[in-house]
């Protein structure tokens, strides 16, 4: 009988050997996600595995690099009122910048036509068109007019809403071929999702002339994968790896089998969840596997927003309660194996503006014994039977959602739970798929009092979308605006709204920790944890650089190198 | 015969028509529509704009006008657009469909090849050791949780063996003509998710053959067969066997509409690129024509094969005629 | 039934046995007990009802609780002993505090005095000890004599909990959240199969009494939900938001809201196999005598039903329930692994399979335990059922 299945089992392997881990090598990269994608247009596409790949295939003016540097892409270098390529205007008796930028001559699409500067006007003009949904729209609609001579299409004025000292950024809007996409906008753009059901990216999306970066897409299968090839007309050196797949695995459970199995060769930034790759760690190290578990602390920011408008959530005392009774040190150790860090206000680590000075914020270290003084001078009083807070005959109970089927996000969630329960606060979890949460649930404020998620950011990046006043969405606004929390204070909508306009850097870091301070008085948002990004590259993998922000490792996708 | 069938697909009909009505309305009531995706990243958009956004969409109708409209643009060959993959709906299904079908035929055909034989064989030594084993197996498969066991076999078969790929529907690049080499490909990802989709229904054919067979054989006929002294072979294939297909063939066309249902959780955990895995991602992702049209599609094809099952009925029972 | 029966002799007594008058319930139950796996079953299942009855009994002759954590001590092997959190050995100092306050206060008072603590305020310093190594706890206790300090030393030697089945992601105890998952899933499995047979029996019993157009309505609204593709609709049901429902909102907010939609949906598609049931022999035994004789006296319809005709189908439907029960443990599991199912922290078979299906290669004990329970159970009833069926089953009978 043992025999027999030894035999059997020679024989399926013999059948079906395709399985063992060819070497690696430049001809062919296999790389496993754990999340969807969508079409390429870079406009319409939200999801951050869609802006994954949208780096291999496009660029943008600038980027931020892997030490969170602004670099120039398709510009050929970065205007600044130093060296004369911005200066101030008054445009409309608005007092405002206006910046030239130029295009690199080598800058074409995969079609050989030159990058030019009314590709950037129609991206513009597209974005800000109300019948298209485009997911960074504020950022393209902040530059308010793209002119260029005719004589050189390629050097161009941008004239920006407001005198923003980080009109720069602005540049990392992506262009679309102005020569395919126009006329696909004219003809489509007046009719409801017509320019998304008709670009080009969603019906011929391997067609030459979408992109301009790196490699080009031969091959779609959305849900499945995506084939890139090196893209001939690329400004920069030609790519090594002269073949990319990008599989997606949609059951983060079998990510390890699959990149053991070597379906796939290497697991992307949106693969492992922590736990998983704390695990996986643990193996390559013992069992001396070919691959490196890299860790970058990142501008992720994981918090919990708390609703202002909720009636026990309105006692400060409760806000200030619900941070002391929090280990944060301990979650960080336990669950992440010191791998992130905790959270100590909105501003990463690595984003320059960070402090941890106590007299610059205020800051809260994990004391049970303070929290439940302040719940019992809020009115909050234990009750001996069932160990939880009463205050006039009704029980502290807090709904605490976040989104379904994040396990990191459920675990952090449970272990929360636990230990407000432990001052006698009962939370409720009720969790939502990602989509609901926060397409509906956070933005209406209709998360009953707290709602755990993470945003990411730049490095000095202006908080005012978030923070003030106006940006509470609200039926009056058509519910835009990020202040999800509903916190309104009036010096921080001062202090946000002249760091937009603030050119002095030293000023700048200033406002920003006035900020921070409040922020950190008034509690209203419970800082957790920064994440870290996750990759697991082959060991044989060269100039493979996390970044730690949105602009993913992908940016850097040409200096790849396999060989030996 | 052609008046019931008739009368019967105009049936069918119609309770897909109340159906699709009822899962329409229970989308409706799903959190969030495409004009709040949109607002969601427009800071700038002012509540006039949202208005007029909500009349291109036709959200400020009641939801039976906008079912009518939806019934109408379905009707006019535009199964709409997805929102998730911004591509349109018809592009989408196409291929999954057929992987669909792949893995259900596959599955189908596994649990026939392996429960009729087996059920029979224990119904006629009813008792025995290998009744009892039979039974137990057949237990077995109806009481194992699908993915446990689906996530049990990746571990044996692709993490500890190697000897099958962990997920996905076919090696990527392979030339997609059909090739011999493209079958065998296509095939190696197709084991896993079959033996797991169809153990489950392997154990419910497996009791329902066994039943079904040791009813028949302990009919009167068989008695009066085996007195005219017919030889065994005649007696259990001729006499038992078609007699225990009636009840057999209800349940093989009712399980269709398991295949497709139970197809959700396999191809989740094989990453299997099916409907399925769409219909679940559809309805989380609030991708509302996704939604509707796979769900029409998998209510469509049950009600079709219980269709196809009375009128099988009428051909291996004598005894039943269609007026 | 072999093809070759041998001709047995007996003996007069074994006639007599054989001839002897038995009451049904009798017969049933040696039918039954003849069916060897069955009684296993039936055993299995006692079991598991008697652990989920017992579950906070167990918990606290154990000590352990299900929903504790201790997160520095994740992911333990079988059969560990840790350190408990921080926050336990707090609060087991608050209670000391609360229960000895003059013990709590003297030995405060030389702990500082001898400066072997430096809280940041006097009343922390007992806690600001505690929050240390057990071990350098106790080197410190050691320093200090008397009364307060021993009785201290006792508590903190019990700092020290152990962990038959390991610890999960949380460094919750295994052990314990089985036991309540036990509870948990047997509970849903049962009050569904219970709900649906009852809503079965009511809907078959309508439909076969009274026949005609009530009957047809029925039966179609039977046959369509029979007809469709489960899952997904479940999907769709459990994705609703209950704030769209008029007359649902005051679920909103609950704790066990989760498994009160469960068991709704699960309840929702599960009643129609009961109520076909009914409807046949409630059909069959409309035309029999004593129905005809209850009518003829002047017996209403619910008398008829509810006296003369339930007890006639209680025995078909008791197979039906106990098939029901463990398709319903399958269905809260198939729902949890979607992340559809009950909600953290709640402990049930089906959500700790889909926390510890992440991390299926380096804790594997984490997701076969509770698969090997699901699997266990279900596979319990189903044998149950059948033996029950053969039991009850007149043709089946072996005298």
């Amino acid at each position: 009988m043992k025999l027999s299945m030894t035999a059997f089992s020679l024989f399926l392997t013999l059948a079906f050997s395709a399985n063992s881990q060819a070497a690696l090598s430049n001809d062919e990269f296999k790389i496993g996600i754990s999340q969807e994608f969508e079409n390429f247009n870079p406009l319409i596409a939200t999801m951050s595995a869609t802006s994954y790949m949208y780096s291999l295939v496009g660029r943008a003016l600038v980027t931020l690099d892997a030490d969170g540097k602004w670099v120039p892409q398709l510009a050929k270098s970065i205007p600044s009122m130093e060296n004369g390529g911005a200066k101030f205007a008054t445009v409309n008796g608005k007092k405002t910048v206006v910046a030239t930028w130029e295009i690199i001559p080598a800058a074409k699409w995969s079609d050989g036509k030159p990058v030019v500067c009314e590709d950037f006007k129609l991206a513009r003009t597209i974005a800000d068109s109300p019948n298209v949904s485009v997911g960074d729209k504020e950022t393209y609609t902040q530059i308010e007019k793209v002119d260029w001579d005719p004589k050189s299409p390629q050097k161009c004025t941008f004239t920006y809403d407001k005198a923003r000292w980080d009109f720069y950024q602005l540049a990392r809007t992506y262009p679309l071929p102005s020569h395919l996409e126009t006329a696909v906008f004219a003809q489509y753009g007046a009719q409801k999702e017509g320019y998304e059901k008709n670009t080009l990216y969603a019906k011929t999306p391997t067609a030459d002339g979408l992109f301009n970066g790196p490699y080009k897409i031969a091959e779609v299968k959305l849900g499945s994968h995506v084939t890139f090839v090196p893209n001939q007309y690329f400004y920069g050196p030609q790519p090594k790896i002269k073949k990319i797949i990008v599989k997606l695995i949609p059951n983060t459970g079998t990510l390890e089998a699959n990149l053991r199995s070597g379906t796939i060769d290497t697991v992307s930034s949106l693969g492992f969840s922590f736990d998983q790759a704390l695990a996986f760690d643990k193996k390559v190290k013992s069992e001396s596997l070919p691959y490196k578990v890299e860790f970058k602390p990142s501008l992720t920011y994981e918090h919990i927003d708390l609703n202002m408008e909720n009636p026990t959530l309105k006692d400060i005392k409760v806000r200030k309660a619900l941070v002391y009774s929090l280990n944060r040190e301990d979650l960080v150790k336990a669950l992440f194996e010191g791998r992130q860090q905790v959270a100590l206000h909105h501003m990463a680590t690595i984003d320059p503006w960070y402090t941890a000075d106590p007299k610059v914020i205020t800051i809260y270290n994990y004391n049970k014994r303070e929290a439940s003084r302040l719940l019992d001078e809020a009115g909050w009083k234990m009750n001996d039977k069932d160990n939880y807070r009463y205050k006039d005959g009704k029980k502290l109970s807090l709904q605490f959602m976040t989104t379904a089927g994040n396990k990191t996000r459920e675990t952090v969630q449970t272990y929360l739970q636990g230990q407000w329960k432990a001052v006698g606060i009962e939370v409720v979890i009720k969790n939502e798929p990602a989509r609901v949460f926060f397409g509906e649930t956070t933005k209406k404020r209709k998360y009953g009092a707290m709602a755990m998620y993470a945003w990411v950011s730049s490095p000095e990046s202006n908080p005012k979308s978030t923070f003030h006043t106006a940006s509470i969405p609200s039926d009056k606004n058509g519910y835009s605006g990020q202040n999800q929390m509903g916190w309104s204070n009036k010096t921080v909508d001062k202090l946000v709204e002249s760091l937009e306009t603030e050119f002095d850097a030293k000023k700048r870091t200033e406002i920003a920790h006035q900020i921070a301070k409040i922020y950190t008085d008034d509690v209203p948002v419970i800082p957790l944890y920064y994440r870290s990004d996750i990759a697991v590259p082959p060991l044989a993998l060269k100039h493979f650089r996390l970044t730690g922000h949105q602009y993913a490792e992908t940016n850097e996708a040409e200096l790849w190198d396999l060989t030996k | 015969m052609t008046t019931y069938i008739i009368r019967r697909l105009i049936q069918t009909v119609v309770v897909i028509v109340l159906l699709s009505y009822v899962c329409f309305s229970l989308m409706t009531l799903m959190p969030g529509d495409p004009v709040e995706l949109m607002i969601q990243s427009n800071p700038k958009i002012t509540s006039e704009d949202v208005a007029r956004l909500r009349t291109l969409y036709g959200l400020d109708q009641p939801s039976y006008v906008r079912y009518f409209n939806w019934v109408k643009t379905i009707a006019a060959g535009d199964l709409g657009y997805s929102r998730t993959y911004r591509i349109p709906v018809s592009e989408l299904m196409g291929p999954k469909l057929l992987n669909t079908f792949y893995l259900s035929l596959a599955s189908l055909l596994l649990s026939i090849l392996i429960s009729v034989p087996l059920g029979i064989y224990s119904a006629l030594h009813p008792g025995s050791k290998a009744d009892n084993a039979v039974n137990f197996f057949a237990f077995a498969g109806i009481s194992v949780p699908s993915f446990w066991l689906a996530i049990m076999l990746i571990l044996t078969f692709s993490v500890y063996y190697k000897i099958f790929p962990a997920g996905g529907t076919f090696t990527i690049g392979i030339d997609e003509n059909q090739s011999w080499d493209y079958f065998w490909d296509r095939s190696k990802y197709l084991v896993l998710p079959t033996v797991s989709l169809s153990y489950q229904s392997i154990g419910r054919f497996l009791r329902f053959t066994r039943s079904a067979m040791l009813e028949a054989m302990r009919n009167d006929y068989i008695r009066t067969a085996k007195a005219k002294g017919l030889s065994y072979t005649r007696v259990i294939w001729g006499h038992g066997f078609r007699n225990a297909l009636i009840p057999l063939i209800t349940i093989l066309a009712l399980s269709f509409s398991s295949l497709f249902s139970g197809a959700v959780i396999t191809e989740t955990v094989f990453a299997y690129q099916g409907v399925g895995k769409l219909v679940y991602d559809s309805i989380i992702g609030n991708d509302f024509n996704v939604a509707m049209v796979s769900f029409i599609i998998s209510v469509a094809m049950v009600l079709l094969f219980n269709l196809i099952a009375d009128i099988l009925y009428g051909v291996v029972d004598p005894r039943i005629s269609y007026k | 039934m072999s093809t070759n029966e041998k001709t047995k002799v007996i003996t007069a007594e074994q006639r007599a046995e054989m001839e002897r008058f038995q009451p049904m319930w009798k017969i049933v139950l040696t039918q039954f007990f003849e069916h060897r796996m069955a009684v296993i079953g039936l055993a299995v299942i006692s079991f598991f009802i008697f652990v989920a009855l017992m579950a906070p009994v167990i918990a606290s002759i154990t000590g352990l609780d299900s929903e504790r954590q201790n997160a520095l001590n994740r992911y333990k092997p079988v059969n560990s002993y840790v350190t408990v959190s921080t926050d336990e050995r707090e609060a087991k100092v608050t209670e000391f505090i609360r229960d000895h306050a003059e013990e709590a206060n003297s030995l405060q008072a030389e702990l500082i005095a001898k400066g072997l603590v430096q809280p940041p305020r006097p009343e922390d310093a007992l806690f600001d000890l505690v929050g240390k190594d057990p071990q350098e706890t106790l080197k410190i206790l050691s320093q200090v004599n008397g009364e307060p300090a021993l009785h201290l030393t006792k508590i903190v030697n019990n700092f020290e909990s152990h962990h038959w089945l390991g610890t999960d992601e949380l460094g919750r105890d295994v052990f314990i959240r089985l036991v309540y998952g036990t509870r948990v899933s047997m509970g849903v499995g049962i009050l569904v199969a219970l709900a649906s047979s009852l809503i079965g029996l009511l809907i078959g019993a309508v439909a076969g009494y009274y026949g005609g157009f009530i009957d047809t309505l029925l039966m179609r609204l039977t046959d369509s939900l029979l007809s469709l593709p489960i899952l997904p609709i479940q999907i769709v049901i459990a994705a609703i938001d209950l704030n769209k429902v008029p007359g649902l909102g005051f679920l909103v907010g609950d704790e066990n809201q989760s498994i009160y939609k469960l068991v709704f949906i699960l309840v929702l598609f599960s009643w129609m196999t009961v109520a076909l049931l009914v409807r046949g022999s409630i059909l069959s035994l409309r035309e029999r005598e004593f129905i005809l004789a209850a009518k003829t006296l002047g017996a209403n319809d619910s008398t008829i039903i509810f006296r003369h005709m339930f007890p006639n189908v209680v025995a078909p439907m008791l197979v039906s329930v106990t098939l029901g029960v463990g398709e319903s443990i399958l269905w809260e599991a198939a729902l949890s692994f979607l992340g559809l199912g009950i909600q953290q922290p709640t402990p049930s078979w089906g959500n700790m399979l889909f926390n510890a299906q992440d991390l299926m290669t380096e804790a594997p004990f984490l997701a076969i335990l509770p698969g090997i329970l699901i699997f266990a159970t279900t596979i319990s009833f189903n044998y149950l059922g059948d033996g029950l069926q053969d039991a009850i089953d007149p043709k089946a009978i072996r005298r």
